[in-house]
């Protein structure tokens, strides 16, 4: 299985705080991973220097051997942890919009998901619901055939009906060849689909293992390890 | 790329200033309906007022409003949450601010346009058309003999100086919405503190230079004679490097030091 993302002694600080310090990390295709810490440990901000929305103080980070840039942002599909589709569009809108930019993007597959979900592509995204934009973001970024997927807590607004939903939209709708990479503190709700788990905290890494590896080991579920290796 | 960012950008920007440019014409057609038709008298004399007073609003808002679209488009969508939609397409930072740097041009050649046109659609008829053609025509003449030959160039070089001096204020509000998101959390105030701080050392280094050109014995830059082959070529120049200068920075603070919120 080939390397997906690797980081290198990645730092990045604002001021004189450090939101990741000397951070290395490999992983791999093929792998659906839970990247696990409590509030302000790092995780959006790895998150966001995969999509070269930050750029590190020091070390590296490759995605598929190439540092973030246009090439980059051609194989990863990003979900940020807030709404960011202009209001004034309609769902339709923005399922050309993510046509016109992304190559690897299947119109079919978002409209079979908003059928799915009983969501009217001609309506504008001002008169839906929170959770509703959050459900149209996700078919979007789900949509595309990326390499890589980074979804920044993707089931924190949305009601536990749906929060099912995407969680299979996430298994179904990826290939073997691609990566996802799932922010969370709600790790009870995912623990099932996960492969791997990342743990950070302070912007450091806590652990890296295979779920399957942990519960040999430990004997206990990634929830229960979670609130053990983070407790207050 | 830039093609689709274009595209996007017009579109997205029009679906507001279209209908305003639209309704500007529109009630130049009507008042100058309404000025020809003499059938308002006593409170219905109040209609023409309002009309007249409706189309002095829109002449005034398709400036206005085509400014703040540009302002406001250029801070909402890439500096807030959209800023995360923008800046992780598959694009360059620069192809994002040429894009919305061309989309701010052609709206302002655009409102320019249509104001102009709508005070022709008012007013015009052959006696003013008439009475404008000889004003422009004093207008070459009074130019002829003040710079003789060099008035051709003089027109051209003005024409080159309105044009820099639009990129120039566009990049300048870019270049300060840039700088405003680098101080966390006060990003509008700090906008308006780097436009503010940009103009002014911009001001003092003008200043300074002129200083230093007439301690050196530099001709004045007063006399007339000498627009054409100082003080525009000068302006011109200076109004490129700031545009420059302008835009390298922006370019940098989108890739290298983006911090979105």
């Amino acid at each position: 299985m080939s390397v997906i993302l690797e980081c290198k002694s990645l730092t990045k600080k604002f001021g004189s705080t450090a939101a990741l310090m000397d951070l290395n990390l490999t992983l791999e295709r093929g792998r659906i991973i839970g990247l696990l810490g409590p509030n302000g440990s790092g995780k959006t901000t790895l998150i966001k220097l995969i999509n070269g929305l930050l750029v590190p103080n020091e070390g590296s980070l490759k995605i598929n051997g190439i540092e973030p840039g246009v090439e980059s942002k051609k194989i990863v599909s990003y979900l940020p942890e807030r709404t960011y589709l202009p209001d004034w569009m309609k769902v339709s809108d923005t399922i050309n919009f993510f046509k016109d930019f992304y190559a690897d993007f299947d119109e079919k597959k978002a409209y079979e998901m908003l059928k799915h979900l009983n969501l009217d592509a001609n309506k504008r995204l001002k008169a839906l619901s929170k959770g509703t934009k959050e459900k149209v973001q996700l078919i979007l970024v789900m949509s595309r055939n990326a390499d890589l997927y980074c979804l920044d807590e993707p089931i924190g607004g949305v009601d536990p009906a749906a929060r099912d939903y995407i969680l299979n939209t996430i298994i179904t709708n990826y290939n073997e060849n691609a990566c996802v990479i799932i922010s969370t503190h709600l790790i009870a709700d995912i623990e099932n689909v996960l492969d791997e788990v990342i743990f950070i905290k302070e912007g450091h890494l806590k652990l890296h293992a295979s779920v399957d590896e942990i519960r040999e080991k430990e004997g206990k579920s990634i929830d229960s390890l979670f609130r053990e290796v983070f407790r207050c | 790329m830039l093609r689709k960012l274009l595209r996007h950008e017009l579109y997205a920007t029009g679906k507001t200033l279209l209908p305003i440019y639209g309704i500007t014409i529109l009630l130049s057609l009507l008042n100058r309906l309404v000025t020809n038709i003499d059938i308002f008298n006593g409170p219905m004399e109040i209609i023409p007022a309002f009309m007249q007073i409706a189309y002095g609003i829109s002449i005034v808002a398709t400036i206005i409003v085509t400014v703040i679209i540009i302002v406001l488009r250029f801070y909402k969508n890439l500096m807030t949450d959209e800023g995360y939609l923008m800046f992780t397409l598959p694009v360059k930072a620069y192809q994002l601010i040429n894009s919305k740097l061309i989309s701010s041009i052609i709206w302002t050649i655009i409102s320019v346009i249509t104001v102009i046109l709508s005070l022709l659609i008012l007013l015009a008829n052959p006696e003013r058309l008439e009475l404008l053609k000889e004003s422009i025509d004093n207008i070459v003449y009074i130019l002829k003999i003040s710079f003789g030959e060099n008035y051709v160039l003089l027109t051209i070089e003005l024409g080159i100086l309105l044009f820099i001096s639009m990129i120039q204020q566009m990049l300048l509000i870019f270049v300060s919405i840039a700088v405003g998101h680098l101080f966390n959390g006060r990003k509008v105030l700090g906008s308006f503190a780097a436009y503010i701080g940009i103009n002014t050392a911009v001001q003092i280094a003008l200043t300074i230079l002129m200083v230093i050109w007439s301690l050196i014995g530099g001709s004045s830059l007063e006399e007339l004679g000498s627009i054409p082959q100082l003080l525009f070529p000068f302006t011109i120049i200076m109004g490129l490097t700031l545009s420059l200068l302008y835009y390298l920075v922006t370019n940098y603070i989108f890739s290298k030091k983006l911090n979105l919120e």
